[in-house]
């Protein structure tokens, strides 16, 4: 199996690690964030944005079947002007067995012809699956077995979509909250493979990992060990919250020390990072505030100039 | 074959917590066929697992969101008990297809007025649901250039004092009678404008002003 992974490994294998733009610290767009993002650009130096909100999807029977909220793209437009605007998709649906969701990538090909982004990633999960003659949308990523016969699903969908891109392609560590049984390969060496084979690059959510720590006693320092941090191009931080027994993903404020930890252990180990981008939910920004919102992203860059070469701004 | 089975078995252990409790109770009998043993082996192992609920939870809180901020105005009239069963009957018959918050929320609309149709009475929630219909109808995403047709609601009761204080999250009481037509279409800045007509569409007796500041 090992020797029929690195066969297929060279035929989509990247050139060489391409120079990613240094570009700093990033904040994720949420719509109640805007007149924080128009008048505190100083203290990030691109946006993300879940290009799936700012469309309609009105389905596969309909023509046409993305409908863009043209408001809301001029706002990113004006973004644009001024700082990188970087996609993070949610509707891919990348690991669905059932299908591949072309039409998607063609949507976010159009994207690109405009806004010239320096990457895009997506999750590496599925939310469509097929139940009966149609199609169910979970709402939430659920995880993919770390098994080769998923490495196998995985990589001909990213050349696709390297193919239709002339970008890096990042796909973001999943969240869990249950494991699944004797799995072929531990999640580092599977995304390692999963790397050397697509020619993709990762998204290294810390947050994430840390959830799957709180919930799946996942040791993170073995985790960081076993992976090659050199396919690592991003990484997220965010905060969360406890229900029923359960510490979540829920983007719902200050990043817990424990990733503050992480990132402080991990940004000098991934010579080919672009960026560290805050993520927070909309609906959190009021309890949150300007004020720690800001200090979180000042404590992103001071740890962003400490460890990464290339600096764009000195630390605050 | 069988990762199709087995995601799609996976997905309906998250959304469905009736085949969630038949697999703890009835194991292998109760999985599909064109499974392998291994795939077997996870899906009954994570239907015993609490992971499989909180996963569930966040199915639901993500459905039930789209709802709560899509309709604001129907979830306050109906209250959190009389909503959760209402909810629980719509999931029950539709299964989430979309990300988007707009077609969960009109199917919604749709459900609740057969519901009417078919019986169910909740004083006011006619008016209510398909107020906030017309709304979300008026909102969809233009395709081209074409603006949405104009839509007329048929009320019984005072529209104002009616839906001014569901906005606030009160439930009204004693509304007045009042036979009146809502009339909203889109302006040419997006936003909805709201004119109170009389029921016999005399237009020159019309209270005409923006409801939009009030209601949305």
């Amino acid at each position: 199996m090992i020797t029929q992974a690195f066969a297929t490994s060279a035929s989509h294998a990247r050139p060489c690690l391409s120079p990613i733009s240094k570009l700093g610290i990033g904040l994720a767009y949420q719509s109640p964030l805007r007149p924080f993002i128009e008048t505190s650009n100083e203290v990030f130096d691109f946006m993300e944005v879940v290009p799936d909100i700012l469309w309609t999807d009105l389905g596969r029977d309909r023509t046409p079947r993305y409908v863009e909220d043209s408001a809301s793209v001029d706002f990113i437009r004006q973004v644009r002007s001024r700082m990188p605007v970087i996609p993070h998709g949610i509707g891919l649906s990348i690991g669905s067995a059932h299908r591949f969701n072309r039409e998607h990538i063609l949507q976010l090909s159009g994207w690109y012809e405009h806004f010239q982004f320096p990457w895009h990633s997506d999750h590496l999960s599925y939310n469509l699956a097929r139940q009966n003659d149609d199609e169910i949308n979970v709402g939430v990523t659920l995880p993919l077995p770390h098994d080769n016969e998923v490495l196998d699903l995985l990589v001909p969908r990213i050349a696709e979509i390297r193919s239709a891109m002339p970008i890096p392609f990042a796909l973001e560590n999943n969240v869990y909250y249950f494991d699944m049984p004797e799995q072929d390969m531990r999640e580092a060496e599977f995304l390692n493979r999963l790397c050397e084979m697509s020619g993709c690059y990762l998204l290294l959510d810390l947050h994430n990992l840390y959830v799957n720590t709180r919930n799946l006693a996942v040791d993170p320092h073995a985790f960081l060990d076993d992976l090659d941090l050199g396919n690592v191009i991003e990484i997220h931080l965010a905060g969360g919250m406890e229900l029923d027994g359960f510490y979540l993903d829920a983007h719902s404020g200050r990043v817990p020390s424990a990733v503050w930890e992480l990132l402080d252990r991990t940004l000098p180990q991934c010579p080919n990072l672009g960026g560290v981008t805050f993520e927070l939910f909309g609906s959190w920004f009021s309890q949150v505030g300007e004020e720690q919102l800001t200090r979180e992203l000042d404590r992103m860059r001071n740890l962003w100039v400490r460890h990464q070469p290339d600096p764009k701004r000195e630390a605050r | 074959m069988t990762q199709q089975t087995f995601q799609a078995v996976l997905a309906r252990l998250v959304v469905d917590p009736t085949y969630r409790d038949l697999v703890r109770s009835q194991g292998e009998r109760a999985l599909p066929s064109d499974l392998n043993e291994l795939q077997r082996q996870r899906l009954i192992f994570a239907a015993g697992n609490k992971g499989i609920d909180i996963t569930g939870t966040l199915h639901k809180g993500f459905r039930l969101g789209k709802i709560l901020s899509m309709l604001p105005l129907t979830c306050a009239l109906l209250g959190n008990k009389r909503l959760a069963r209402e909810v629980d009957l719509f999931w029950q018959q539709h299964s989430s297809r979309s990300f988007y918050y707009l077609e969960e929320a009109l199917a919604f609309c749709d459900f609740i007025q057969k519901r009417l149709r078919a019986g169910l009475r909740i004083v006011y929630l006619e008016e209510v649901v398909e107020y906030e219909s017309a709304r979300l109808e008026l909102q969809q995403p233009l395709i081209g250039e074409d603006a949405p047709q104009p839509r007329q609601i048929r009320f019984s009761h005072d529209p104002e004092k009616l839906l001014v204080p569901l906005a606030r999250g009160r439930r009204p009481r004693n509304v007045p009678k009042r036979s009146c037509l809502l009339a909203g279409s889109l302006g040419s800045d997006g936003s909805i404008e709201w004119a109170i007509t009389p029921a016999d569409g005399n237009a020159d007796a019309a209270s005409q002003r923006d409801y939009s500041s009030d209601f949305a």
